[in-house]
């Protein structure tokens, strides 16, 4: 029986062969073996073998410094290769956080390729430069960034007060003196985070009234009273992040919260987004998106025209330049927030969990930009999309002057139930003193007082059998037979039928709304005769008495 | 090995086979060599490449009323860190008996495992503790301060 | 005391003490070294591992047509997955995710580790396809025949738990893969429900919805599934296959070594043996003591020559060689292609295909008819088939020859192309027309359950193996008509599920025709 022992004789040569290729491979041909061979410190060549950053406070084992030796803890001095280079000086030390906290991508893996996240199944790539400050969010989700228009005043007030004279913020200002390095006041780029003394102001005066010669008093000024909170509100969002921060604030100004949640905040109607960050490339389908497999592409696109992207989607597109559409893209890739040892909670956050403060600033305009924006649009004047009903403009001054403010908090509570107005008066949604902010900015966006009303919530006393007929011919086309909507907004909707005041609706219908397709109904029109008061009044008794006997 | 006398030799026993085989043991020689290799190779996988354990350097921020001769121990870590005129100094508070931690009191530390006792730098005063508790090194370098559990140093080292 | 003798026994301690290593060596290997016929016997029955192997062995089994080690590969195979198993077990963590992450921890940081993945992966693959060429050739060559039928019996619950340990390690690494074929192999669990819902029996006798709750320990994939899963696959099934193989193999021996043809002693003094131990060929001069007691034919009475040769080392180069050109194998694949390891699982985002291991995707391909005829029902009648066939079958023309028995290889190869071509002619009309429902849309599910590609398939190789058995009057020739249907149709089913299924289980010619994703 040669023949079984040449079998075993060529098996096992063969065995012994690959298990030697085996061993000479995981020995001397990984990647970050090869790396590490050529590090050298003073002391003479480094330790060829793993190494890793671990943080269990944050969650992280990261082989990263596997090749990227001179990031690992205590072994800066490592040099010899490119990519042994130490990391630039950060306020978050790599060898104590670890790499992917920030940059993303998968610490697990020692090869390239997987680490860097260019592979298929995963669930994690690495930022890249242009959206690398979006790993912020990992921890650093509560900035407390205001809207977009504000935050820019409050830039332009910094500069326009002369503030970069002395001080450099996000690497620009600071030129008082350029050739001896031109800084008087510290560095403010990371006050946001830092915090800084809130009584900062009368201190700058104490001291500009002390100083006779100098910077003191050349180039400090008092500042107005309105302008000290817009510098307030510039020095707290200074977190060494600036895009993060613009992008948070396009956020903030585009009221996605309106539909969808951020950590336990927002509406119903979208996914929850919390996470979103994380999204899988992996796990989308990027069959109608032109341009590249990336997930920054997908969402980017997908912004553009959401119901191409996602079959069926029913979230609008959002009406927005290519920067804003980028800096929303950047702002979900920050949405990664991962849960920390209370040893790394950043200040920020401290504030919104233990404090309960918001995650984004809480003037009127932040939050109807946060909440409101998306469906009504930035300036409140509405929104009218294909296949979608449109959203009323409620800055329409019309409006604005004839409904009182218990018609727009009322609205803003509980919303039109039925239609896709959600109330808001709910844990996840606005708090009650925040609805109050919210309509006294309505107010303001319409620009318009309301008038006085001397007369009584209800007044009307006209018979509601005649209004029904001169609703079913001159309403109906618009509201919809027994007012339950059709083009026109539904008017059989308990909230707005309690909450409206006859005045109220008489006015609306006798005045219209400009720049709407109600028109006012004292004026005739080509297809229809004019209504008088009297007849206004019968329709107001009509829709009253859909209200089902209430008062 | 017993040899048994040609003249006892049966049917079923015959002469031992004369002609050394060496393909066949070539073969067995092959195949043990190459299931050696692999079972060497086998071995190295309980030996597991990276702990699990973070790094045994560590910052940290020391409380302002600090006592000199007060113990300040960082959460999590079994590190005593004081501070007095002289500087800053660390010693490990992992008994070098058999690896419980000891407690700082007044006098010193206090095993609870085997009642080993510990003078305030370290020295054994009673119990089965064969050495010292170690002093780590410290750095402080722009008021940071770090503990690198790894390094030991000579008892005394205090760092300003 | 006298000083001379205490010398005496100090020599002698340092004696015995010197002699240890060589008395050690002796007792362990009582025998000596194994160089004549006496002690290359003793070596056998005297050692633990080995004793399972008769003595001698039969010239006829040590030729490679005869079985092509197929078993020994199966038992290799289990081996190499058994000690890399048990190597994964220092680094695995039965917990979602958790699993996931220390799956990523052996790729990339354990020493070996990716190779050791890789191997048990590789060995499980090769070993379910060693374990059906193994029941294949058993069956071929009717070595189910008296006195072997119990032993086929044994074969077949050694198949259903080897399936079973891969069915259950395809979960343990938590990815997609695995989350998404497990909650489709707990639905074929609960498929029984198909008929019970039809019958309006499911309130009262549920045994679908038991299988599953008793596989998953919840309602859905997830931490309680994952550890059943892992005590199935590390604890209850390695212990079960290992008894199972213990009586498999004892069987063997008491059963009377490999099966080979009532002439195979004619048919080898036509060949020289090669060795150059002589071969042990006079006919025996009597019968066993123990023969007295054992009732029935024994072993030894009545036989002619005896044809064997020494066990030690004839048979153990031939075990040891396909050992090791399993593990070549697996080594080989294990360093081409690395085990998979997609995204973590996610229940709310299915795989799209989701398949299941491949040797399932036959099944798969069925279950797409009918749940419960395509994943419990005609699985189960093809066992219950296979478990019948020695008992039905009591011919013995042709045992322990390929394709032994009326009609023989002219049979199977018919089978063979009608076994193949039935199933593409079927998938071709199916995918084509479509099906039942797409023609009656409120057709009853129950008649549906009952007529389905599936089960018209095996309607049609039932009737041709009845036809095979009245043509050529023997069981044998219709069993010989069925297996072979039975693993052409399995074969083709799987081809299918495997490369041609895309997205929705529909019909792609190739992968790259899938839509984008």
């Amino acid at each position: 029986m040669k023949k079984n022992k040449y079998l075993l004789l060529f098996a096992s040569l063969s065995v012994l062969a690959l298990l030697t290729g085996a061993a000479i491979q995981e020995n001397f041909l990984k990647d970050w073996r090869r790396i590490q061979v050529q590090g050298q410190t003073d002391d003479g060549p480094i330790a060829v073998q793993l190494r890793q950053v671990v943080n269990n406070n944050l969650g992280v084992a990261d082989r990263c410094v596997s090749c990227h030796v001179s990031m690992a803890p205590g072994e800066q001095s490592v040099r010899g290769a490119p990519l042994l280079v130490a990391h630039k000086p950060v306020v978050h030390d790599p060898a104590d956080y670890g790499c992917t906290v920030c940059h993303g991508g998968q610490g697990q893996a020692t090869e390239k390729l997987d680490a860097h996240g260019d592979v298929h199944f995963w669930p994690e790539p690495m930022l890249d430069k242009a959206t690398l400050y979006a790993g912020c969010g990992t921890c650093h989700v509560a900035l407390h960034v205001p809207e977009q228009s504000r935050l820019q005043k409050a830039s332009l007030a910094f500069e326009r007060l002369d503030c970069y004279a002395c001080h450099r913020v996000d690497g620009k200002g600071g030129t008082l003196r350029p050739d001896q390095g031109g800084m008087e006041g510290p560095n403010l780029s990371r006050v946001g985070a830092t915090a800084f003394d809130s009584e900062w102001y009368p201190k700058h005066l104490a001291k500009s009234a002390a100083a006779t010669a100098g910077p003191w008093k050349t180039a400090f000024r008092t500042i107005a009273a309105e302008d000290l909170p817009l510098l307030g509100d510039f020095l707290q969002t200074r977190v060494a992040a600036s895009q993060l921060v613009a992008a948070k604030s396009t956020f903030f100004s585009s009221g996605c919260l309106g539909c969808h949640k951020v950590s336990g905040v927002g509406g119903d109607a979208g996914p929850d987004l919390t996470k979103a960050g994380f999204k899988d490339p992996g796990l989308v389908s990027f069959e109608h998106v032109p341009g590249d497999g990336s997930i920054k592409n997908w969402m980017a696109e997908h912004f553009r025209a959401p119901a191409s992207v996602v079959a069926g989607s029913l979230m609008p597109p959002a009406p927005l330049s290519d920067k804003e559409i980028d800096q929303l893209t950047f702002f979900t890739l920050s949405l990664r927030r991962k849960d920390l040892g209370d040893l790394y909670l950043p200040k920020d956050r401290i504030r919104a969990v233990k404090f309960g403060e918001r995650e984004f600033a809480t003037d009127g305009a932040t939050l109807y930009g946060a909440f409101c924006a998306g469906c009504h649009g930035r300036d409140g004047q509405g929104r009218r999309l294909p296949g979608l009903v449109s959203f009323p403009s409620i800055a329409n001054p019309d409006y604005l002057a004839i409904a009182p403010d218990a018609l727009l908090a009322k609205t803003v509570e509980l919303g039109r139930p039925g239609r896709r107005m959600p109330g808001w008066l709910k844990p996840d949604g606005l708090r009650a003193e925040e609805m109050k902010t919210v309509v006294a900015y309505i107010r303001t966006l319409g620009a318009t007082e309301m008038e006085e009303d001397p007369k009584p919530a209800r007044w009307v006393t006209a018979a509601p059998i005649a209004g029904k007929r001169i609703f079913a011919s001159a309403c109906a086309g618009c509201h919809g037979p027994d007012a339950k909507g059709a083009e026109g907004p539904a008017l059989n909707n308990p909230v707005l039928l309690d909450a409206a005041t006859d005045t109220f609706l008489v006015e609306t219908v006798a005045r219209g709304r400009k720049g709407t397709a109600m028109a006012s109904f004292l004026e005739p029109s080509p297809v229809r005769s004019a209504l008088t008061r009297a007849d206004i009044e019968s329709v107001v008794a009509y829709l009253r008495s859909l209200q089902g006997g209430k008062s | 090995m017993t040899t048994t006398p040609a003249a006892s030799r049966s049917r079923l026993d015959p002469e031992p086979v004369p002609r050394r085989d060496w393909l066949g043991l070539s073969s067995l020689w092959a195949a043990a060599g190459a299931l050696l290799f692999g079972v060497t190779g086998m071995l190295k996988l309980p030996k597991a490449a990276v702990l699990a354990s973070p790094s045994k350097k560590f910052k940290v921020t020391l409380p302002e009323s600090l006592a000199a001769g007060e113990a300040f121990v960082p959460p999590g870590r079994a590190v005593a860190i004081y501070k007095d005129a002289q500087g800053v100094y660390a010693v490990s508070s992992i008994c070098t008996h058999l690896g419980c931690v000891v407690k700082p009191n007044a006098e010193g530390f206090e095993c609870p495992c085997h009642g080993s006792r510990f003078a305030a730098n370290g020295e054994v005063t009673k119990g089965p503790a064969p050495r010292p508790l170690p002093w780590l090194k410290v750095t402080v370098a722009g008021g940071a301060i770090t503990v690198d559990e790894a390094t030991t140093v000579p008892q005394g080292t205090k760092v300003a | 005391m006298v000083p001379t003798e205490e010398k005496d026994a100090l020599r002698e301690f340092a004696a015995s003490l010197k002699s240890v290593p060589t008395r050690v060596l002796e007792t362990a290997f009582r025998t000596g070294t194994p160089n004549t016929d006496r002690s290359r016997s003793t070596f056998v029955f005297g050692n633990v591992f080995l004793h399972l192997h008769s003595v001698r062995t039969h010239r006829w089994s040590l030729r490679w047509t005869t079985t092509m080690g197929l078993g020994i590969m199966s038992v290799s195979a289990f081996l190499i997955a058994l000690v890399t198993g048990v190597l994964l077990m220092f680094y695995y963590k039965p917990y979602p995710e958790a699993a996931y992450q220390s799956i990523k921890d052996i790729h990339f940081v354990v020493p070996t580790g990716r190779l050791i993945r890789n191997l048990h992966r590789w060995s499980a693959n090769i070993m379910v396809i060693a374990v059906i060429l193994h029941m294949a050739r058993a069956f071929y060559t009717a070595a189910y025949r008296r006195p072997r039928e119990y032993n086929w019996l044994i074969g077949i619950g050694l198949l259903v738990v080897t399936l079973g340990l891969s069915f259950t390690g395809y979960l343990l690494p938590w990815d997609q893969l695995a989350y998404w074929a497990i909650t489709i192999g707990a639905n074929i669990a609960q498929s029984p429900r198909e008929v019970t819902d039809a019958l309006n029996l499911t309130d009262y006798f549920d045994p679908g919805g038991m299988q599953r709750l008793l596989l998953l320990g919840s309602d859905q994939v997830g931490a309680e599934a994952l550890i059943r899963f892992h005590l199935l696959h590390v604890m209850i099934l390695p212990l079960a296959i290992a008894a199972l193989m213990g009586v498999h193999f004892w069987r063997i021996r008491k059963d009377g070594g490999m099966v080979r043809p009532a002439d195979a002693d004619a048919l080898l003094t036509a060949r020289p043996a090669e060795s150059v131990t002589p071969v042990f060929n006079e006919a025996p001069v009597k019968t066993y003591q123990l023969a007295a007691i054992v009732r029935g034919r024994s072993a030894a009475v009545g036989r002619g020559q005896e044809n064997t040769v020494p066990s030690m080392p004839h048979l153990f180069y031939a075990e040891l060689g396909v050992l090791m050109v399993t593990l070549l194998a697996c080594l080989a694949l294990s360093l081409y292609s690395d085990a998979p390891l997609k995204e973590l699982a996610n229940p709310s985002i299915p795989e799209n295909p989701a398949k299941a291991p491949w040797y399932f995707l036959g099944l798969q391909e069925m279950v797409s008819f009918s749940a419960f005829m395509g994943g419990v029902g005609i699985p189960a009648i093809v066992l219950i088939g296979l478990a019948l066939i020695p008992y039905l079958d009591r011919e013995t023309e042709g045992t322990g020859k390929w394709f032994g028995g009326p009609g023989g290889w002219p049979l199977v190869r018919f089978s063979a192309l009608l076994g193949l071509g039935v199933p593409i002619i079927l998938e071709a009309a199916v995918i084509r027309f479509g099906w039942l429902r797409e023609w009656f849309p409120h057709i009853p599910q129950l008649i549906i359950t009952a007529i389905n590609p599936g089960t018209i398939l095996t309607l049609i190789y039932a009737l041709f193996s009845m036809w095979c058995i009245r043509r050529y009057q023997s069981t044998r020739a219709g069993a010989l008509a069925l297996f072979t249907c039975f693993l052409a149709g399995f074969i083709v089913l799987t081809i299918i599920g495997t490369y041609f299924r895309g997205p929705n289980w529909v019909f792609y010619w190739s992968p790259s025709d899938w839509p984008k994703h």
